[in-house]
Formats: C-alpha cells, structure tokens, sequence
C-alpha cells in the first residue's frame, strides 16, 4: 500500500469505524446501567441490563481494536511512532481511558455500570482530537530522540488517567449532591451516610466489588424497591439542571475559548468556524453534564466514586512527575536549559502543583471530601488548558502541535 | 500565632494556589526574558489587548512574573512555611523510626479483621514462632510482657518507614531541587553567538552576540577554546503537504581546547558537543549574504552580513557603511526562493531553500550614528532620506538613483551556536530521583499492625487471636490480612515431638471452630467498634 492509501485507511479506522463502535457501545452500557436497576413485579432483577452490557463489551473491545489498528496503521503512514502532534496524542489519551475502563474498571473492578462514563469521556477526546486533526507526515528533527518516545508517552498515559479521575470525580460531586440532599431530607435515613464518614479517614478508601447486581449497595437497592421511580425523581431533582448547565458551560469556556481565540488569529470571521468549534464543545460538555445528571441514581455511592477518583490520581501523578521531569531532562539534551519557563513547560507544572494539590487536601481535614472533589476538577481544567491553550494558541517552543 | 497559621496545611495550600494563578497568568501574558519582542509589541499596542491594559500589567510585573517580588516573596514563604512542617514531622519521623514500637491491642477481638484458630502448640512457643514470622516479613515487633495486659500478645507494624519515610524524602527533595537551580543561576552561563559557514569564533565574553553569565561567573571562567564551523547542512520536506518541516539540521565543528587539544564534531539537534563541561547547541540559523556596495566606484563595504528570519519567511540584515559620504544604510530581505515569473517579476514564495535567491534593498542617506548601541540586523531609519529600492539576484549588481551600486556575489548561511555551563545538573537529577523515589513509597505504601494472642489450653495446645489494621489502603491489607493468616496457621502447625496431629484436622474439636476454616472477620460497612481514625496525630500529612 502507497503511503497516502495507509493515511486514507487509517482514518477510516479512526473514523468513521473506532469512533462509532466505542459510541454505541457507550450507548449500550449507559442503557445496562439504568436497566440493571430495574426491580419486575415478580421481585426479580430486569435481565436487559445485562445482555446490553455484554453486547456494549463486545463493541467496545473492538472499537479498542479498531483504534489500536489505526495507530499501527498511522504509524506505518508515517514512518514514524504516533507521538508527534496533538491528534496522535488524543488518540493515545482516548486509547488509555478506554483500556484502563476495560481491563480495570470492568475486568478488575467489576463496575461495569460506570464504563458508560469512561466511554463518554474517550469519545469526547476522540471527537475534539477530530478538531486538530493532521495527515501523517514527518516530524522536525528536534523531536527524533528516544526521549520523546519516554517523555511524550508518559505524559500522555498519564493525561489519560488524569481523564478517567476526572470522570469519577464530576461524578462523584453529582452523586454526593444527591446523596446530601436526600439525607438531609430523610431525616434518620442512612444513604450511603455510614459509608461516606467511614471511608472519608482512609487515605485510599475501599472500592467495593460488585459481584451481582443485587447485592450493590443494599440499602440503595432496599430504598429503590421502596420508592423506585420516586427515589430516582427526589435524586435528580437535588441537582437544579440549570445550574448545573450554567456551571457547565462557564467551566468549560474556561478551556474551549482558545478554540474561538485559534480561529481569530488564523484570520477567520468573529462567528466563523473556531466560534462553531467553541459552541460545540460548550454544547457537549452541557449535554454530558445533564446525562449524568440523569444517571445519578444509578451511580455507585459517592464514596466509591470519591476512592476511585483519588486511587486513580494516585496512579497518575507519579506518572505525571516523571513525564515532567524526563521533558526537562530533554530540554537540556536539546535547548541547553533544562527549565525556560516556556508556557508549556509552566503549565505542565501547574498542572503537576494542581493535582499536588488535590492529594494533599484529601489528607487534610476540612479540605477533603467536595472541597477536593472541586480540586480534582480544577486540576483537569489546568491540564486542559494546558493541552490545548497552550499547543494551539500561546507561541513556545512546544507549537509544533 | 503567626507561626502556627504557616505552618498550616491549609496556609501552604494557599500560597501554592496563589503561586498558581500567577504562573497560569504568566503562560497567558507574554513573558519579557522568554519573549522579549513579543512584550515590546505588547507595550506599544501593536500586539495585545492595548496599551492601556499593558500598563496595568507592567504595574504588577505581568511581563517576568517569575522575577517580581511578590512570586519570590511566595516562594520564600512556601518554603518557609514546609520547613515549618517538615521540621516537628522529622523529629516525630526519627522518634518512630527508632524508638517506636506498636502499642498492644487492648481489645484484640474488636480490631478491623480478626481471625481465630487453635493451635497444637504452648502458648509462649505461638508467641515466639509467631515473632519470628513476623520479623522475616519485616514487621517491627513489640512483646508483651505479661503484666502489661494480663496476657501474652504480640505486636508488630509494618510500613510506618516506608510511608512517611517516603513523603519525608518527596518534601526534602525540593531543597535539592532549590539548591540545584540557585546554585546553577549563580554560577552557570550561556551565550549566544552566530558563525558564518567557514569562520570561526573563540569563547571569550567578547566573542558571544548575547550573554547571560551567573552573578558568580567572572571572565576567567571562559574556557577560551576555539570553533571553526566546518559546514552547516539544512534542508526541508519539500512536499507542499508538509512544506517548511526541517528535515535535517546540523553543523560540522572543528574545536581547538585552550591546552591544544583539537576535535571535530557533528552537532544536530538533540546532540550537542560537549567542550571542557559546556553543551554547545545548534539552535539558530539564517542566511549571510555577501553584499559590495560602491559609491561612486570606491567601495565602502564589503561584507558577509548574518540574515534573520522574519514571520513572512523572508530573512533580513542591515548594511551600515559609514565610509561613504554621507553614510549609506541599507535595508536587506532576503527571500530564497522567489523564481521570475512569467512577466519577469519575482514571485515571493516564502519557502526558506535558496533555489533562487532574491535580495530586495532599500538604500538610505544620511547619518547612521553609529556611536549608539544599534542592532546589527536593523537599520534603524530615523533621520535618514530613502534613495532606493531595487532587486539585486545572486550574483548581479544594480545601480541605485544616486548612483550607488550594490552587488550581490555571493549566499552562505550562518549557525547560531548557544553555549551553556550548567554545573549543577547533576544535583538536579539527584533531587528529581529522590522526587520520585520519595512519591511512590508515599503514595502506595500503608501503615499497617498485627496482633497475635494466644492463648494456654488447659487441655493442652492454645487458642491463637489474630487482628490486624491498617491506617491507609485498607483493602489492600484486607488482602493481605487473609494471605498471612494461613500463613501463621501453617508455621504454629508444626508438629511439636509428642503432637499427634497432622494438617487436616490439627484443631481439636471443642473449640467452636471448623477444623478447616479459618475465622475470618472483617469490617462491615458502619460497625461503630471498627476504629478507622488513627489513634495518634503523628502519621496524618501535615505537609
């Protein structure tokens, strides 16, 4: 095969084909998770749920496939590893999430009904990637050394773990809102409040294992036969949907304004294409966050989901320090200085003290629980910006991207 | 009271919040040392938000946010204030570490996990098997002493070292880290210089076209060895898809060193050439255009001028020849590639290889006053007549309206070579390893402690109580917990001479056991008797 045919194949593997398989499959595990629930009249558990997720495994073990073979692929296009540009590395980001869902989350963890979110966040990666799309092609010279192979892998697996702990965390906010609201109005009633106190001392909390659906979290599922429908209703409704998609779409702004700001600069109208990219992106994010809002009732404790997220970080930021720390030592091989105060180099250590910041307020009293559960979001954010303000609109010496 | 509040977790999580908004406003607003046109053209209003909102920036020192008092006075206070929690965390650290022993359990059945089973053999021999156990898996061990509890208990932690050992390390290693960039700032030194293809240049301070020398760093710390650059070899990916990608970048070098010795080398990106301690990179380049310009047919320049690239792909110099009368400047661009077109013009390409070098000039009068600091690269216009403009092609010679002429003979290129001493990068690299070598112990191991009583029969053998907690990570212990106790089991198992039994049914029967399973008990989500908090202050991070 000639070199565009691999480059036109690749991105055929890309997508249409990955992208679309990891979207239903998303679909499919986002209907298990709210079908398991279901209690029929009989007192059985609805089996729907089940078949969906099996089908959503499926789909998404070969959307995983489809986008691994579409990094091989990219990389036989270009002659070269795919660590050069920003949408080889979302494609990576997106690839990490997925796996790390797969194998730990469902395989490990057995918290299939959580997947759906992971899914959501590779697609939303893969989708945005799609925006700083790049043909296979050569890279400067600068980047031809083994340590871009060490320094641009670490940073980006650790970019996407940084993305799963981010899930669980906006997750866990919604679902500890709920939980708050609907403790606070059954006065005695012991949702996940036993739970949430004990869990909140241990550094790495517990991560219960879910064996069959119905043992999960006995009193939700007692409190759900109980009220059904109406326990769902109270959940969601602790969560004003108008704040949350206000909040939404600020926190968000936050990042996706460089989009509009790259689209000014490359001389396009005030309303032209990198506005429509900017409301997209606001749009999505909106519509993720009121399908969460809609899951609440479905999610695990906010406890489990609070363990998850700092396990994850915990996992993550090791990775993350030596990623910085090899890009330094690269920078002294390269440049002759091993820190310049370059945007990049700045905003990677921000992002580095952000996410510092959040392990240490989870071991501070008064600081843990929602105040690092915001921490958390905050740091995504800096990293956020610091992958996509930084490469496509403050000049350095990383605008290769 | 002030002391307290810094030394506050709290404090220090404010002031790295506050260093954090200013070093993301730093990557937002142009930085004067990193990008120092870039804030000219922000202080004019050419570029930015306006002059207005410029002005309120320099107020703050918006443009080296790294170098204004406030960032290093929060700096100083974040150290400060970590010394301030690191220094009561050693002492408490050191206590432990050599003195500190598990406490015994007071109500060994009501600790997180507790698992029962007999024993065939005595009490006191399960006590020291069971400390000999413990020890070869690396627990500190405490003894009972009878009259302590009223019984026999061992004691044993394991992870206490490891754990705060480790986060010790992790906050130490920032003073490393201090040391290694104060020190290196002090006496470290870079330069910048450019040679043109076959010349040379000597490591003298003169020599350099910019200099950043440590406050530490005199004169006589040039090494003072000399380069020649060789070749100097560039060219691009010319495919309209990736056109302007470099494809390859490097320069060969002949180095004498000051005690004579002489080497020749390639540096490429990513490879530099390391002389007497000092990287020397290949980080610049640009095109040295050889320029004749005669007044009148008397030459009052001739030179090899260094061309920098611009945004527009064009590379421009300046020629000053204060020989003529009045002084003649001159305006260059260069642009590589710009074939004739149809109608004999050039058409400007922008592509940076020189298949048809085009020179385009504009010829002042006037005085350069060149007693002033100028840029060598620029010709600065105020106060001088514009003559001219004309094309001049590689190799061809126009006259001007006054009737100067300059020629264009020759095109060579220039390297920027950039040379640093860096002394304390292996400092750095130390405290970058303890970093990490201090974060993951940190993070992963927990803090765990055993307890194992037993008890005498009166109808011979013992009844054994094993419990345990861990302080952090406590689903990693739960598995743990369940791997050693079978592992116990098996070790206080062992036949003693007269003992009749062997694996399978070792328990005797009236105990309220199963004879093959093991009591295991573990927490149950909201038993109020499960002590979760850590008893004492001393392991919660306070830092």
């Amino acid at each position: 095969m000639t070199q565009p045919e691999l480059a036109e194949l690749s991105r055929f593997l890309f997508e249409p084909l990955a992208l679309s398989l990891l979207t239903v499959s998303m679909v499919a595990y986002l209907y298990a998770m709210s079908a398991r629930h279901v209690p029929r009249p009989d007192g059985t558990v609805a089996t729907s749920g089940r078949r969906a997720e099996q089908a959503g495994f499926v789909l998404a073990v070969l959307g995983t496939i489809a986008l691994a073979a579409h990094i091989v692929v990219r990389t036989l296009a270009a002659e070269r590893m795919p660590l050069g540009n920003m949408f080889e590395f979302s494609t990576i980001i997106a690839l990490t999430t997925v796996v790390v869902g797969l194998v730990v989350v469902v395989g490990r963890l057995k918290r299939p009904d959580l997947m759906g979110f992971l899914l959501l966040g590779a697609v939303l990666t893969m989708g945005a990637a799609l925006l700083v799309y790049t043909e296979p092609g050569p890279l400067q010279q600068v980047l031809g050394t083994s340590w871009r192979a060490i320094h641009v892998s670490a940073i980006v697996f650790a970019a996407g773990l940084f993305t799963v702990a981010f899930v669980f965390g906006a997750l866990y906010l919604l679902r500890d809102t709920a939980e708050r609201h609907l403790r606070a109005s059954m006065p005695g009633g012991s949702v996940g409040a036993a739970r949430a106190v004990d869990l909140a001392d241990d550094d790495l909390g517990t991560v219960p294992q879910r064996t069959s659906p119905d043992t999960v979290e006995g009193d939700v599922a007692e409190l759900e036969e109980q009220f059904g429908k109406e326990h769902r209703r109270r959940m969601r409704a602790a969560i004003d949907p108008v704040r949350l998609a206000v909040g939404t779409l600020l926190g968000t702004s936050a990042v996706s304004w460089v989009f509009w700001v790259e689209g000014l600069r490359a001389g396009q109208d005030l309303f032209g294409s990198g506005f429509t990219r900017f409301v997209t992106v606001d749009i999505v994010m909106v519509l993720a966050a009121l399908l969460a809002r809609w899951a609440v009732p479905y999610l695990p404790s906010a406890a489990t989901l609070d363990a998850m997220a700092y396990r994850t970080i915990a996992f993550a930021f090791p990775i993350w320090s030596f990623a910085v720390i090899t890009g330094a030592i690269w920078a002294e091989q390269s440049w002759g200085r091993y820190w310049g105060w370059d945007p990049k180099e700045t905003s990677a250590f921000l992002t580095w003290v952000a996410y510092a910041g959040y392990l240490h307020a989870r071991a501070t009293r008064g600081m843990k629980g929602r105040n690092a559960g915001w921490l958390a979001i905050l740091a995504f954010g800096v990293l956020m910006f610091t992958y996509y303000g930084v490469n496509l609109v403050i000049s350095g010496l990383h605008s290769y991207a | 009271m002030a002391w307290r509040w810094l030394t506050r977790m709290k404090t220090a999580l404010i002031i790295l919040a506050v260093l954090g908004v200013q070093t993301l406003l730093a990557t937002v607003v142009p930085q004067e040392p990193n990008v120092p046109a870039t804030v000219a053209d922000w202080r004019s209003g050419v570029a930015g938000p306006g002059t207005a909102v410029s002005q309120v920036i320099d107020v703050f020192g918006g443009y080296d946010v790294y170098g204004s008092p406030l960032f290093l006075a929060l700096l100083l206070l974040l150290f400060t204030s970590l010394t301030a929690c690191l220094v009561p965390r050693i002492r408490a650290f050191w206590r432990s570490a050599r003195h500190g022993r598990p406490p015994l359990s007071r109500n060994i059945t009501r600790q997180e996990h507790v698992a029962t089973f007999a024993s065939p053999l005595a009490a006191d021999e399960v006590h020291a098997r069971t400390r000999t156990l413990l020890a070869r898996r690396r627990h500190r061990l405490r003894s009972a002493d009878a009259d302590d509890l009223g019984d026999g208990q061992v004691a044993a932690e394991k992870g206490i070292v490891s754990r705060e050992g480790g986060s010790l390390l992790f906050h130490l290693s920032f003073y490393v880290l201090l040391v290694g960039i104060v020190l290196g700032q002090l006496t470290g030194f870079l330069g910048q210089v450019g040679v043109v293809e076959g010349s040379g240049f000597t490591d003298t301070s003169q020599a350099y076209w910019s200099t950043q020398p440590g406050r530490w760093w005199g004169y006589d710390d040039h090494t003072d060895f000399q380069l020649e650059l060789d070749e100097f070899r560039v060219d691009w990916v010319r495919d309209v898809r990736f056109g302007g990608t470099p494809s390859l970048f490097e320069a060969d070098v002949t180095v004498t060193e000051a005690d004579g010795d002489v080497r020749t080398d390639t540096i490429s990106p990513n490879v530099p050439m390391v002389v007497d301690g000092q990287k020397i990179h290949l980080l610049d380049w640009g095109y040295a255009p050889r320029i004749v310009v005669s007044d009148g047919g008397r030459v009052v320049w001739d030179g090899t001028t260094t061309a920098r690239v611009t945004d527009d792909g064009s590379f421009r110099t300046a020629v000053k020849a204060p020989g003529a009368d009045p002084d003649v400047g001159l305006a260059v661009a260069l642009y590589p590639w710009a074939p004739p077109g149809e109608d004999g013009t050039p058409q400007i390409t922008g592509a940076p290889w020189a298949d048809d070098p085009l020179l385009v000039v504009a010829a002042y009068r006037g005085d350069l006053r060149l007693d002033q600091v100028q840029d060598v690269n620029r010709l600065d216009t105020t106060g001088l007549d514009l003559v001219d403009t004309a094309f001049v092609r590689l190799g061809g010679e126009v006259e001007l309206a006054d009737g100067t002429t300059v020629a264009f003979p020759e095109l060579s290129r220039w390297a920027g070579l950039q040379v640093s001493r860096r002394p304390t990068v292996g400092l750095l690299l130390a405290g970058a390893a303890l970093l990490l070598a201090g974060l993951v112990p940190a993070l992963y191991a927990y803090r765990r402690r055993v307890w194992v009583r037993a008890v005498d029969d009166p109808a011979g053998g013992s009844m054994v109580t094993v419990a345990g907690r861990a302080f952090q990570r406590p689903d990693a212990f739960t598995g743990e917990f369940e791997d050693l106790v079978p592992l116990l089991r098996q070790e206080l198992d062992a036949v003693p001479e007269d003992g009749p039994d062997d694996h399978e049914d070792a328990a005797p029967d009236d105990r309220g056991t199963d004879d093959a399973a093991v009591a295991v008990t573990s927490p149950k989500g909201g038993d109020a008797s499960a002590p979760t908090t850590p008893t004492s202050g001393e392991e919660k991070v306070t830092t």
